[in-house]
C-alpha cells in the first residue's frame, strides 16, 4: 500500500489542499499525547544521571561531592561488576528462549479455536495474574525440604537432597523455573492471537498442494509470525533484564553472590546501604544494555515486518 | 490441520496435558493452601487431605484477624479496591492514548515516527528503581505524592509501551484496502477508525490492554514508595502476612486467590475478542 | 465510653479505691474481659493524667501521622492509642506497611525529606545511617526537658543496655551510648538471642539443653540423627544482614571475636582473627551437619515456622521468635522451653546480641513538640505494662515492668523464659561496631557465610578474602 494510491483513494472524501494538510498532521495528532503524557520521565531521569556522577552515600553525608565518572570508572576493575552483567545477561537470554520455545509450541498446540483449546488458552494464563512477588513466596513455600510439595515429589523420585535457590548449582535453575512459570503464557497469549490472526490463504494452498508440515511451519508459519516474536520477546527481554521480585524474594542474590543481578544488586546499594550514586550508576549500565538491545530488537522487528507483508499480501 | 494422524493427536494431547500439569499445579496448590490454617499447611510430609476452613478467606473480607493474642485489622479490600482503581484507570488512560498513536506509527510513515515510537518504548527501559529517589522528591514538591492521580500517571509507563507496541502489530497486519473501501463510500476518517480499524484489531487490542492490565495489577513498587499507607495495592498488602510472629501462608495465599479473582474476570470477559482472530483470517489479505 | 465507667476508672486511677473492688465493680457494670482490656489501659493513662505538675492537654487539637512496621508491637499501641487520645485531646494517625518493605518504605519518605510522618518505627542499626543522614532528631534534648518531658515517664526506668544501644555519637567506631552519643531513638520493645527448644522431643530423647557451642553441635547432631524427619538446629542463612545479628553474632562475640577493630579513626575488619576463624568454622559445621536444609534461604519466619512445626529441635535466635510459637495456632504450641546460651565454653555469662524496635522523631516533622508527647506517652510504664501484660509487646524494656507480677505470671507460663531472661539480660546489649557501613558489611558477611557452608572455599581462606573486601570497602568510604 503506497502512500500515492492512499492519497488517491482519501482525494475523492475532501478537497486536495485541505487533505494534504490533514495528511500531515493527522498522525501527530494521534501520536503526541502519548509522547506528551509519558516524557516528563526524561526529568527524573537526568536527575538519576546527575546522582550516578556523585559520591554519595546517604549514611555520610559529609562526603558528598562531584566525581565524574568515579562511580563507573570504578566498575572496569570490580569482578563484582562484571559478575553482574553476566549473570544478568545469561538469566535473560535463557528466560526470554526457554519461554520463547515453550510459548511457542503451546500457542501451536491450542491454536485451532475450539471450546476446549479456549479454556486451556485462559486458564495457562493463571500464573501470570499471581505477583511476581506472591508468586516467589509460594514457591519459596513449596520448595521448602519439610512443607514444600515440590521438594516431597521430587524426592519420591529420589532426589532427596534437592536444595532448590538455597545451593549455588541450581539456584539459577529454579529462579528461571519461577520466571518460566510466571511468565511464558506471556509470550504463549501473544503469539497464539498472532497464529490465529495469520491468513488462511498460504496454509490452504500449502495444504493442496501437499507441502511437508515442517516446511510449511519453517517456512511459512514462523516467518510470518516473527514479527509477534519479536514483540513478544522484546517485552519480555525488558522485563528479564531487570528482574527482581522474583529473584530478590526468593535468594537476595545469593546464595554467595551467584545471583547478584543488576536489579538485586542496585536495590541494595539504594536501600540497603543507601548509595544512590553507585546506585544510579549500576541502573545507568542497566539502562544502557537495554537501550542497545531494543535497538537490535527494533531494527530486527521494522526489517521482518516489511518482509512478513511482502509474504501475506501476495 | 484436518488430516491429523492418531499418533499426533495422542501427541498432541500428551503435551497439552504436561503443560496443563506444569503451569497449573502450583495454582491448584494455593488454592488448596488457602483453604487450610497454618498450621496443616506446616506438616511434614505435606498432604493432600485436610478439614477446609474459611478462615482465611472470612479474615480477609471482614478485615479481622483473630490472633492468640487478639483481633487485629487488615486492610485487604482496601488494598484491593486501590489495585482495582490503579489498574483500570492506568488501562483506560493508556488504551485512549496509545491506541491512536499505534494507528498513526502502522498507518502513517511520518518525519519523526520511528524516533518518536522507539522513545515510547523507551519509557519502559529505564528500571523503576533509578528514577524512583527523584520522583518521590518532585512528587512532593508539585503534590502529587499519595495521589492516585499521581499514580496512574506514573503507571502510563508500565501499561503505554506495551499496549502501543503490541497493537502498533496488529494493526500493521491488517490490510488498509477495508478502511478505504470505507472511506471511498463518504465516511468520514473518524467514523473509519472506530468503525473498522479498531474493530479489526480488537483481537491485539484486548490482548494488549489484559496484559497491561495484569502488569500494572502486580506492580507494587511504585506505591510503596510514592503513596500512603491507604493507596497501597494488593501485591503490597499481601505481604502483611509475614509479620513478627510468623507468616500467615494461608492468607497470603487466599490473598493470592483473591487477587487473582478480578484479573481472571477481565480475562474471561476479553477471551470473545481474543479468539475473534480465526474470523478475522477471512477478512484478510 | 459511658459515665459511671469512666469514674469508676477515675476512682482506681486516683487511688480512691483498689484493684480488686475496681475488678468487682467492673463485674457489676457488665464490663467483659475485652472492654476491660481497653479500659486498663485508659486507667493507665489516666494513671499519667493524675501527675498534675505536667501538662498533657499542651497539644490538644494536633494531628500526627506515624509510619508503622505490621508488628505485634505496633498492634499494642493502636490497641491503646484512643488512652492516649483522651489523655491529650490529640489526635493520631498511622500508615501501617509489611516488615518486608517497610524499611524500604522509610527510606524513601526520610530521604526525599517527606514531611508527612512525624514519628516511626526503626532498628537501632538502621538509625546509623538515619541519624548521621540528618534524618532523626536528637531526643536527649528532650528527654532533658522537664518542661517537655513528665516527671513520672521515668527515662532511668528503661533497661541501660538499651538506652545505650540506641544512642551514638555519629562518629564511625565509637562506642554506643558513649560520650557525646545521640539519642536517636527510645527503646520500645526488644528481642535478644537464646536457645529455643522442642521439650516434646527433648524429653523423648532424654536430651540436656545444650550449655555451648560444641555442646549444641552434639545435641543438635544427636536429633538431626535420630529422630526421623527432624533436624538438629535452626538458624537464619539468608544473604543479608538478619543472618549476621542473631545468633550467629551473640556466638561470635561470646568467643571474644569483632567486627572491627578500632584505631582512632580507622576501622580495620577484624572477621579473620583467630577466635573469628575458630568459632565461624565450628558455626558453618553445625549448620552443614544439622542446619536446616535450605538455610541460605532462611529468615527469621522459617526458623520460627521449623521450630513451631516440628521439623528442628532447637534454634539459637531471637527469644521472642520461640515465644510465638509456643503461644500462637502452631504444632508444638505450649512444647517450647528456654534458655539462655554461652556459646564459648570458657565464657562466664551470655552475651547476646540484641534487636530493638525503636521509636524515633523524623528530622522533616513540622510538630516535633506534640510527636515527643505522643513518644513519651508509648514508651511509658503504663503503655509498656499494657502492651506486656495484655497484648504481645515483648521483651519489655522496662525494668518495671519485668518486676511487675502479673507480667511475670504471664510470662512464667512459657518454659524457663523468665529464668533465660535474668541470665541473658546483664549481657544483653548491640554487639556490632557502630559505622555507617553496617548493612554493606553484614551482607557481605552473610554471603561469605553462605559460600562456606556451600563449601566453595575453605573457611580460613574465606574469612582472609571477606576481610580484605571489607578493608577495601571502608577505605574507599574514608573509614581507614
Amino acid at each position: 500500500m503506497s502512500a500515492l494510491e492512499h492519497a488517491s483513494i482519501s482525494a475523492k472524501t475532501a478537497s486536495p489542499s485541505r487533505r494534504r494538510r490533514r495528511q500531515k498532521w493527522l498522525p501527530y495528532l494521534l501520536s503526541l499525547p502519548a509522547l506528551l503524557v509519558t516524557v516528563w520521565i526524561v526529568i527524573p531521569f537526568f536527575t538519576a544521571i546527575y546522582y550516578s556522577l556523585l559520591r554519595y552515600r546517604l549514611s555520610l553525608p559529609q562526603l558528598k561531592g562531584f566525581v565524574w565518572f568515579d562511580n563507573y570508572l570504578h566498575f572496569l576493575s570490580d569482578g563484582r561488576f562484571w559478575y553482574t552483567v553476566q549473570v544478568s545477561l545469561l538469566y535473560t537470554v535463557i528466560t526470554v528462549v526457554v519461554e520463547l520455545v515453550l510459548g511457542l509450541g503451546i500457542a501451536i498446540l491450542l491454536q485451532r479455536s475450539t471450546r476446549f483449546n479456549n479454556l486451556a488458552a485462559m486458564l495457562l494464563l493463571l500464573p501470570l495474574m499471581v505477583a511476581p512477588a506472591l508468586a516467589a513466596l509460594m514457591w519459596k513455600l513449596m520448595t521448602n525440604p519439610n512443607f514444600g510439595i515440590l521438594s516431597y515429589l521430587v524426592g519420591l523420585i529420589g532426589l532427596t537432597n534437592f536444595r532448590w535457590a538455597s545451593d549455588p548449582s541450581t539456584a539459577l535453575f529454579t529462579v528461571i523455573l519461577v520466571d518460566v512459570w510466571v511468565y511464558t503464557p506471556f509470550i504463549m497469549v501473544l503469539l497464539l492471537a498472532g497464529l490465529r490472526s495469520l491468513p488462511k490463504q498460504p496454509f490452504e494452498a500449502a495444504a493442496l498442494d501437499g507441502v511437508p508440515k515442517t516446511f510449511v511451519f519453517f517456512r511459512i508459519t514462523l516467518p510470518m509470525l516473527m514479527p509477534y516474536i519479536l514483540t513478544a520477546s522484546l517485552f519480555r527481554m525488558l522485563e528479564s533484564i531487570q528482574q527482581f521480585d522474583i529473584i530478590y524474594a526468593m535468594t537476595q542474590g545469593g546464595p554467595g553472590n551467584t545471583l547478584t543481578v543488576f536489579q538485586v544488586e542496585s536495590y541494595l546499594q539504594f536501600f540497603q546501604f543507601t548509595n544512590v550514586g553507585r546506585s544510579a550508576a549500576l541502573l545507568m549500565v542497566l539502562w544502557a544494555i537495554t537501550f542497545f538491545l531494543s535497538n537490535v530488537f527494533v531494527k530486527n522487528w521494522l526489517r521482518l515486518r516489511e518482509r512478513a507483508q511482502g509474504i501475506s499480501e501476495e | 490441520m484436518q488430516h491429523m494422524s492418531t499418533g499426533e493427536r495422542v501427541l498432541r494431547g500428551i503435551l497439552i496435558a504436561l503443560a496443563l500439569i506444569f503451569f497449573l499445579f502450583p495454582i491448584f496448590w494455593i488454592v488448596l493452601m488457602s483453604f487450610q490454617t497454618n498450621a496443616q499447611i506446616l506438616r511434614i510430609p505435606p498432604s493432600l487431605f485436610f478439614s477446609p476452613t474459611l478462615e482465611n478467606y472470612t479474615s480477609l473480607i471482614t478485615g479481622q484477624l483473630k490472633t492468640a493474642s487478639g483481633v487485629l485489622t487488615l486492610n485487604f479490600m482496601q488494598n484491593l479496591f486501590n489495585s482495582f482503581i490503579l489498574s483500570t484507570a492506568s488501562v483506560a488512560l493508556s488504551l485512549v492514548l496509545a491506541v491512536p498513536a499505534a494507528y498513526a506509527f502502522a498507518r502513517y510513515k511520518f518525519r519523526f515516527s520511528e524516533d518518536i515510537a522507539f522513545t515510547l518504548l523507551s519509557f519502559k527501559f529505564a528500571p523503576p528503581l533509578l528514577v524512583l529517589l527523584p520522583l518521590t522528591i518532585y512528587f512532593q514538591k508539585i503534590g502529587l505524592a499519595n495521589t492516585y492521580f499521581g499514580l496512574i500517571w506514573v503507571y502510563q509507563l508500565i501499561t503505554l509501551p506495551l499496549i502501543l507496541w503490541i497493537v502498533r502489530g496488529y494493526f500493521e497486519d491488517i490490510s488498509p484496502d477495508i478502511e478505504h473501501a470505507y472511506r471511498i463510500a463518504g465516511h468520514s476518517w473518524a467514523k473509519t477508525f472506530f468503525k473498522i480499524s479498531i474493530p479489526l484489531a480488537r483481537p491485539g487490542i484486548a490482548a494488549a490492554a489484559l496484559l497491561s492490565f495484569i502488569f500494572a495489577w502486580n506492580n507494587f513498587v511504585f506505591a510503596l514508595v510514592l503513596a500512603s499507607a491507604d493507596k497501597q495495592p494488593v501485591t503490597v498488602g499481601a505481604l502483611a502476612f509475614v509479620t513478627a510472629s510468623g507468616i500467615q501462608y494461608g492468607q497470603i495465599a487466599a490473598a493470592a486467590v483473591i487477587s487473582i479473582t478480578p484479573t481472571l474476570a477481565l480475562a474471561l470477559f476479553a477471551q470473545r475478542y481474543l479468539v475473534e482472530g480465526l474470523s478475522l483470517g477471512a477478512v484478510k489479505g | 465510653m459511658y459515665d459511671q465507667e469512666r469514674d469508676l476508672i477515675a476512682a482506681l486511677a486516683g487511688h480512691r479505691i483498689g484493684r480488686r473492688d475496681f475488678m468487682r465493680r467492673a463485674s457489676q457494670l457488665g464490663l467483659g474481659a475485652a472492654a476491660m482490656s481497653g479500659l486498663m489501659g485508659q486507667m493507665a493513662s489516666s494513671a499519667l493524667a493524675a501527675d498534675s505538675s505536667f501538662d498533657w492537654k499542651a497539644h490538644k487539637g494536633t494531628t500526627l501521622k506515624l509510619l508503622l512496621n505490621k508488628h505485634p508491637y505496633a498492634d499494642a499501641m493502636i490497641a491503646d492509642l484512643d488512652a492516649f487520645k483522651e489523655l491529650t485531646g490529640m489526635d493520631v494517625t498511622y500508615d501501617v506497611f509489611p516488615e518486608d518493605v517497610y524499611f524500604d518504605k522509610v527510606t524513601a519518605a526520610l530521604s526525599s525529606s517527606s514531611s508527612e510522618y512525624d514519628a516511626l518505627m526503626t532498628g537501632a542499626y538502621q538509625t546509623w545511617t538515619y541519624g548521621p543522614a540528618g534524618w532523626l532528631v536528637d531526643l536527649n534534648d528532650y528527654i532533658q526537658d522537664s518542661a517537655k518531658t513528665a516527671g513520672t515517664w521515668d527515662w532511668d526506668d528503661v533497661l541501660p543496655n538499651l538506652r545505650a544501644s540506641t544512642s551514638w555519637s555519629g562518629v564511625p567506631g565509637e562506642a554506643l551510648g558513649g560520650k557525646g552519643a545521640k539519642q536517636w531513638a527510645l527503646p520500645w520493645a526488644f528481642e535478644l538471642n537464646s536457645i529455643s527448644y522442642n521439650k516434646r522431643i527433648f524429653d523423648q530423647q532424654k536430651l540436656e539443653v545444650p550449655k555451648n557451642l560444641p555442646d549444641l553441635m552434639e545435641t543438635a547432631a544427636k536429633i538431626t540423627k535420630d529422630v526421623s524427619g527432624v533436624y538438629g538446629i535452626g538458624v537464619r542463612g539468608s544473604r543479608s544482614w538478619a543472618t549476621i545479628h542473631p545468633g550467629f553474632l551473640s556466638g561470635y562475640v561470646n568467643y571474644g571475636a569483632k567486627d572491627f577493630t578500632v584505631d582512632g579513626g580507622s576501622l580495620k575488619a577484624a572477621m579473620n582473627s583467630p577466635e573469628a576463624k575458630t568459632f565461624t568454622a565450628d558455626w558453618v559445621k553445625m549448620i552443614q551437619e544439622s542446619g536446616p536444609k535450605n538455610w541460605s534461604t532462611y529468615t527469621w519466619y522459617q526458623v520460627g515456622n521449623d521450630l513451631g512445626a516440628g521439623a528442628s529441635g532447637m534454634i539459637f535466635d531471637a527469644d521472642i521468635l520461640g515465644y510465638f510459637q509456643n503461644n500462637g495456632d502452631t504444632k508444638e504450641k505450649g512444647n517450647i522451653g528456654f534458655h539462655a546460651f554461652a556459646a564459648n565454653p570458657d565464657a562466664k555469662e551470655p552475651t547476646p546480641n540484641v534487636w530493638i524496635w525503636s521509636l524515633a522523631m523524623s528530622n522533616f516533622s513540622t510538630k516535633k513538640d506534640a510527636a515527643w508527647y505522643f513518644m513519651q506517652w508509648a514508651t511509658s510504664k503504663e503503655h509498656d505494662l499494657f502492651g506486656a501484660v495484655k497484648k504481645d509487646m515483648v521483651n519489655p524494656v522496662r525494668q518495671s515492668v519485668w518486676d511487675n507480677d502479673d507480667f511475670k505470671t504471664r510470662i512464667a507460663q512459657n518454659a524457663g523464659y523468665l529464668e533465660q531472661f535474668k541470665a541473658s539480660e546483664p549481657g544483653a546489649k548491640i554487639y556490632f561496631t557502630p559505622q555507617p557501613l553496617f548493612f554493606d558489611v553484614t551482607t557481605a558477611w552473610a554471603a561469605m557465610l553462605q559460600r562456606l557452608v556451600a563449601k566453595e572455599l575453605p573457611v580460613d581462606e574465606g574469612l582472609d578474602q571477606l576481610v580484605a573486601s571489607i578493608d577495601d570497602q571502608m577505605s574507599q568510604a574514608g573509614l581507614q
